[in-house]
């Protein structure tokens, strides 16, 4: 449990705001984009200095021990500004999966090194359908004497490029099991995927007779309490770049001047305008909402989470594909910034599960409760 | 007086006076309403805010909420009409002197009740088109024009109507502000009869209608300023009610969806969950934002989120009647008392026009929110600064 204060939670917030001002502008967005590694290590290490990626790490392995509510803010920043580089895959699901096991040697081994930004790791979850379901997994783990070996595939393995530790979870025996292989291992094959969004590295990885050491604890238990947090992080991620790209559309129709006025002016836009702040409105209130439930332990969390995880994906989908529509010719060229949020939009609208799969998890966890 | 001499004096009052377990007064058999009003409004609990010399105690906000708790806190009627009581604010603000004497105390003690004469067939989301005519007549003006709905037109002792007195001024400058007695022969109230089967609304037609001059509230050819003050209580009003309303209803709909499917026999469909869990989703999230709204605001920010409250609600309403609508598939097409749930659910498919078209239109709100939230540019409108006699509201022969 989080001993963070919301005037402390609001000046990481701050801080990190600022640092995306000064060194997370668009064209630096568009800078790392273009590069092999897919991010700017120098504003990496700032991250890292600045206790972001350590935030999900407790104190006792030098990370702040921050919960939900201050990973969602975060992340809200961090989508505004279209951030690249492996926060989600290092930050959230390595580092929160990690604390979430009982292994202390591996926690002591590399969680420091996460929360500082030196060691970068991601976890591989799900198989070739994207489901980033439990029966979705597709890789094998076996006893072989002491050790156990990894077989089968792992892809849409957020940051599968950048990471040097996978956290693989593979079915062991009758349930699920996670095991550290290193990328550069024996009997590893990383694959890289070229991503829709040029900001995302995504990677496809075989792995035959990988050697794996077990994460004792990470189970599906903490497996599942790792993908609620994950669900909140992308939701924070969804709901502030929803309101960054409308901000900047609604900027827009303020300014550009067609047939004598502002075309905010006509009817046509402004209304579309009005529908669209409901969607945004609500993206933030989801998220928040679902990011204190998390963090504590209310009873409705599996509803609200749900919630979260399909209204701030559609949200950010509709805003930055009604934004292109919005800004009419400029936004469809890709000088514009409009169509890297849509990319972002699109890739994170999978990330995870899909909207219908969470409408479905939405209203079963309604029926329970009913 | 002090905070605690006031809190005090309000709950021993109180406790002479309020049968808090019956909550009912003490001291009126009928236990009425209007008897328990008539005890609050003579020991001056009313209107706080207002001046002593207009049946309030001329008290400052904090302290008017002080005695508002210790109503609150025994289940009280009959303090706070300062905020709540429309035309009573409305005329406090624009009347004169002696319409105040004379209608304050009947207002603020139930014993009249009013009406609004403000839309008319032609002036509907454009108020000001109004074609309602007043002329002067020595010491009354004549009121010819229909107004529409209405609600409470068939009891009301007064309606708060708007009337055109000048015809050569632009539409929003040749209006006044009447207070214009019901119950007089040149007035006709005829129920309106609603597609739902409902009639809540009036239409009133007004023929040589007469209002005494001192009946007329602020000055001659202000009235659209006056008007946007008692839109303004209503809103306030509107709004303080409608959160709680909303929130309330949240649950009962939850229960009532899935409820229904189960009963269908389509509760496994998955089409129909996923319909089931975005209708719930708009409804739940609705709560949520208000929920947050209310935070920020109790820390002093501004939220846009209480002007999006209404157009939220009319897709709620519209949204769930559609979803109960594939529920019920072809047993939609039934209606009558032995069709309970097919009458229920076209009800509200009809019923939910009341929000999306009552109290402003869905679009009317979308350039409400659009220009007052966003800041978007006004409408262009035509006519606007044009001799009202001359624009297109007039219909020319």
């Amino acid at each position: 449990m989080s001993t963070i204060n919301a005037e402390e939670r609001q000046a990481i917030r701050d801080s990190f705001h600022r640092l995306l001002a000064e060194t997370g502008r668009e064209a630096d967005v568009r800078r790392a984009m273009a590069t092999d590694s897919g991010f700017d290590p120098v504003l990496w290490r700032a991250i890292a200095d600045m206790g972001i990626l350590g935030l999900l790490i407790p104190a006792d392995f030098g990370g702040i021990g921050a919960g939900a509510e201050e990973i969602e803010l975060v992340m809200e920043e961090a989508g505004a500004a279209l951030l690249c580089g492996p926060l989600m895959s290092s930050g959230v699901l390595a580092a929160s999966l990690l604390s979430y096991s009982s292994d202390e040697h591996a926690k002591a081994r590399l969680l420091p090194a996460i929360g500082s930004g030196e060691r970068i790791a991601t976890v591989a979850i799900t198989g070739d359908r994207g489901l980033w379901t439990p029966t979705d997994v597709s890789v094998t783990a076996v006893r072989d004497g002491d050790g156990w070996r990894l077989d089968g595939v792992a892809s849409f393995v957020t940051a599968g490029t950048q990471a040097d530790t996978l956290l693989v979870i593979a079915k062991a025996g009758s349930g699920l099991a996670t095991f550290e292989v290193d990328r550069g291992a024996a009997g590893v094959a990383v694959t890289a995927l070229k991503s829709f969004d040029r900001g995302q590295r995504f990677a496809r990885i075989v792995f035959a007779s990988a050697s794996g050491a077990p994460i004792e604890g990470a189970n599906e238990a903490a497996i599942e309490k790792m993908l609620d947090l994950a669900r909140v992080a992308l939701a924070g991620e969804q709901a502030g770049a929803t309101r960054h790209v409308f901000d900047m559309t609604v900027e827009y129709i303020k300014t550009r001047v067609q047939f004598g006025r502002p075309i905010g002016g006509f009817q046509a836009i402004k209304h579309m305008a009005a529908d669209l702040l409901i969607e945004v409105e609500s993206a933030t209130s989801a998220a928040r909402h679902a990011a204190r439930a998390l963090a504590e332990g209310m009873p409705d969390t599996e509803v609200l989470v749900s919630l979260a995880a399909f209204v701030c994906a559609d949200a950010f989908s509709q805003i930055a594909a009604t934004s292109i529509q919005m800004h009419g010719g400029i936004g469809f060229t890709a000088e514009h910034p409009a169509h890297l949020y849509l990319r972002r939009a699109r890739a994170d609208a999978q990330l995870f599960g899909n909207s219908s799969l969470y409408r479905e998890r939405y209203l079963s966890a309604l029926e329970k409760a009913a | 007086m002090t905070d605690e001499e006031l809190r005090l004096e309000a709950s021993e009052w109180l406790a002479r006076n309020w049968d808090a377990r019956a909550r009912k007064s003490k001291y009126d058999p009928d236990g009425g309403l209007k008897g328990w009003l008539k005890q609050t409004f003579d020991a001056r609990w009313s209107v706080l805010r207002w001046p002593e010399e207009w049946y309030g105690r001329g008290l400052p906000d904090e302290q008017a909420k002080i005695v508002e708790q210790e109503f609150a806190r025994v289940g009280a009627t009959g303090t706070g009409l300062d905020r709540s009581h429309l035309a009573a604010n409305t005329l406090l603000t624009f009347g004169q002197d002696a319409l105040k004497r004379e209608l304050l105390p009947k207002f603020l003690t139930g014993q009249y009740t009013n009406c609004l004469l403000y839309s008319e067939p032609g002036a509907g989301s454009d108020l000001a088109a109004l074609r309602a005519r007043a002329d002067r007549d020595g010491d009354r003006w004549l009121i010819n024009g229909q107004k529409v709905w209405t609600s409470g037109a068939a009891t009301a002792d007064y309606g708060l109507l708007i009337a055109r007195t000048d015809w050569d001024a632009p539409k929003h400058k040749g209006i006044s502000f009447f207070f214009i007695p019901m119950k007089q022969k040149g007035i006709e109230v005829r129920p309106l009869h609603q597609i739902t089967g409902d009639s809540h609304f009036s239409e009133v037609f007004l023929d040589n209608a007469v209002v005494p001059a001192g009946n007329l509230l602020g000055k001659e050819n202000d009235g659209w300023k006056v008007l946007q003050t008692a839109l303004a209580y209503e809103r306030l009003v509107m709004g303080e009610g409608a959160g709680e309303r909303r929130q309330g209803s949240s649950i009962d709909n939850k229960i009532s969806l899935i409820a229904m499917a189960r009963e269908a026999g389509c509760i496994d469909d998955p089409c129909i969950r996923q319909d089931i869990a975005r209708a719930l989703a708009y409804r739940q999230l609705n709560a949520l934002n208000l929920q947050r709204a209310k935070a920020e605001m109790a820390q002093g920010t501004s939220s846009p989120i209480m002007s999006l409250g209404k157009l939220a609600m009319s897709r709620i309403l519209h949204e769930d009647a559609r979803v109960m609508t594939t529920i019920l598939g072809a047993s939609s097409v039934l209606d009558g008392a032995e069709h309970p749930r097919a009458a229920d659910v076209n009800y509200r498919a009809f019923n939910a026009y009341m929000t999306s078209i009552g109290g402003g239109t869905d679009q009317i709100q979308r350039n409400i929110i659009g220009e007052r939230v966003l800041g978007l540019p006004r409408e262009v409108e035509l006519n606007r600064d044009l001799p009202f006699r001359e624009s297109l509201a007039v219909p020319k022969s």
